[in-house]
């Protein structure tokens, strides 16, 4: 069971990963930074707790304000470009950060043994579940809620007048502009939204797997966290945890038994899921449907 | 000082591979505008196809590999357009990012698979040469780069500038649209820039492998960043834009790897990218605005 348990952990910090990506997908923007964000959080709110011995909530609330206020910073000079050379922007600033947790040191001895980030070797010993004496079921539980929390505040956006101007600005920034929406607020408070909800999905991260490192924040987790939401589609944040569960879920655990031959199957499904499904599994028309559906049984 | 300007003169050298892996983004970025993140994997994957000339002959020439680099290159490149553009609407430009994310984890991944994860050892060419000038000294192998890659540079150029071919590649950066009303089949044209550029990363692939003199799937990654990170210093879409950036970039990274190490080396990198972004943001040489 604990391996079910484990296996859900994983899948609610990868959509809150996800869906940090999916709220400036929405606008239309790519970032390919939002693994800087989730480090960010991760490191200081692992910091918070085994370095200065705070309790799990605030560090995590204190690593979402980072992330946000970092998201915010690149906001601003990133958002002078536009469209694919942002994604290659944000693209090395997320490098730019990885690299600078490759060089970070900051140790103090705690109880004999030395503890805190050490440049390659990572942080080791982010030990808050383990000495609370939290089960699996309960870590799996604490993480839930901040997905859950986070899709329904994102359900709701998208319900609200933020959320037209944010889908106005994805579709025509142009047309959006010219009815007089501000466009540098908007792109730059869903970058912050973003950034706030990968520093909290890094602090969980961290907290959960106990050891973090610069690489578990490379390139290739930034290109999960867009890939999740295009590849579920962009028209609900249900789209987003219907691709973590088939990457997570089914890509990655449930063809454990291919073995190697898991990995080649998984860029191919990617390229296929693209080619079949360009606008992602559920895009505008096949929510209409199911929509449909219901409203005819109702009827 | 010395030093300082030795180790910018063998960056610069070098850059001549950053450049190429540049001009392959940018053409593809002129004609389609589209990112083709595929790329680099698909050039070493090329370098890697030359390597299998070896396997067949174990006494190949080197210029054979070259050869088998620089066409299997192409082909990589025909099945990247084939895969992860062709059937996929021009109206999602989302869809080909993740498709050629996909190809990049897929190349990666056969790679990975075919070799057991191990580096492969890659033919070097004139390594123990050594040119002196005063107080430098040149390394053969990265002169042959060098000179490999201009070569490559210049017969491009001459493709785009003085053939029926790159007269419609021009037209279709230009004016997708316009083009199609003048009878240039686009999907041929944007097929054959892939082809061309496959064409040139193989070579670049290839040269990595003779100037490091390993093949490893650990290059693909960092290599498209900094591919990527060369096309936008130069300007998006402009050719001399990513020849000029890529030999900046490469000697910069060597004079900070220099003077601060290889790890922090990188960080340089994406700094000048920075500088770039706020003080030119449409790079060296910005493409005039106005399409479409």
């Amino acid at each position: 069971m604990d391996f079910y348990y484990g296996l859900a952990q994983l899948v609610g910090v990868h959509t809150l990963l996800g869906l940090s990506a999916y709220i400036v997908l929405l606008t239309g923007q790519v970032s390919l930074a939002q693994a800087a964000f989730f480090a960010i959080g991760a490191y200081v709110s692992a910091m918070l707790t085994v370095l200065a011995g705070w309790h799990l909530v605030p560090a995590i609330g204190v690593g979402a304000l980072l992330g946000a206020a970092t998201a915010c910073g690149v906001g601003f000079p990133a958002l002078r470009v536009k469209g694919l050379m942002l994604v290659i922007a944000t693209l090395a600033f997320g490098e730019g950060v990885r690299i600078f947790f490759f060089n970070f040191d900051y140790q103090i001895a705690k109880g004999g043994i030395k503890v805190g980030p050490l440049g390659g070797e990572g942080f080791r010993q982010i030990r808050f579940f383990p000495e609370n004496g939290w089960s699996t079921a309960e870590v799996m539980l604490f993480i839930w809620m901040f997905a859950l929390l986070v899709m329904l505040m994102l359900w709701w956006i998208d319900r609200s007048r933020y959320g037209a101007v944010l889908r106005a600005v994805g579709e025509d920034d142009m047309a959006a502009q010219s009815v007089g929406v501000n466009l540098t607020a908007v792109k730059v408070s869903a970058m912050t939204i973003g950034g706030a909800i990968a520093g909290i999905g890094g602090g969980l991260y961290a907290h959960y797997t106990t050891h973090i490192e610069h690489s578990s924040f490379n390139v290739l987790v930034a290109t999960f966290a867009i890939a999740y939401p295009i590849v579920g589609g962009l028209s609900n944040v249900l789209g987003t945890l219907l691709a973590v569960i088939f990457v997570q879920g089914f890509l990655v655990e449930g063809l454990r038994d291919l073995g190697d031959w898991r990995n080649l199957l998984f860029g191919a499904l990617i390229v296929l899921a693209m080619n079949l499904r360009p606008r992602g599994f559920l895009d505008a028309a096949t929510l209409a449907g199911i929509a449909r559906l219901f409203g005819g049984r109702r009827a | 000082m010395l030093d300082f300007l030795q180790a910018v003169l063998d960056g610069v050298l070098f850059g001549a591979i950053y450049a190429l892996i540049g001009i392959g983004f940018t053409l593809v970025f002129g004609v389609m505008h589209k990112i083709n993140m595929a790329y680099a994997a698909a050039s070493i994957g090329g370098a890697y196809c030359g390597l299998l000339v070896l396997q067949v002959m174990a006494d190949a020439p080197v210029w054979l590999v070259f050869l088998c680099a620089f066409a299997s290159g192409g082909l990589l490149g025909y099945l990247v357009y084939l895969t992860c553009f062709h059937f996929i609407p021009l109206s999602s430009p989302l869809a080909t990012l993740m498709s050629t994310v996909g190809m990049l984890l897929l190349i990666d991944e056969i790679i990975v698979h075919s070799t057991d994860g191990r580096p492969q050892n890659h033919p070097a060419v004139f390594d123990e040469v050594m040119l002196r000038a005063g107080e430098f000294s040149m390394r053969g192998d990265l002169l042959f780069v060098f000179a490999v890659a201009v070569l490559c540079m210049i017969a491009l150029l001459l493709l785009l500038y003085r053939t029926r071919l790159g007269l419609a590649t021009r037209a279709v950066s230009q004016q997708p649209v316009a083009a199609q009303l003048c009878g240039i089949r686009v999907a041929r044209v944007n097929a054959l820039t892939f082809v061309v550029t496959g064409l040139l990363g193989g070579g670049a692939g290839a040269l990595i492998g003779a100037s490091v003199g390993t093949l490893s799937p650990l290059l693909t990654l960092p290599l498209t960043v900094k591919g990527l990170i060369v096309t936008v210093i130069g300007g998006l879409g402009s050719v001399p834009g990513a020849i000029v950036a890529g030999l900046l970039v490469g000697g910069f990274e060597n004079a900070f790897q220099l003077f601060r190490g290889v790890t922090e080396r990188d960080l340089y990198v994406m700094l000048l990218l920075f500088v770039f972004l706020v003080f030119r943001p449409g790079g060296l040489f910005a493409a005039r605005g106005g399409r479409d």
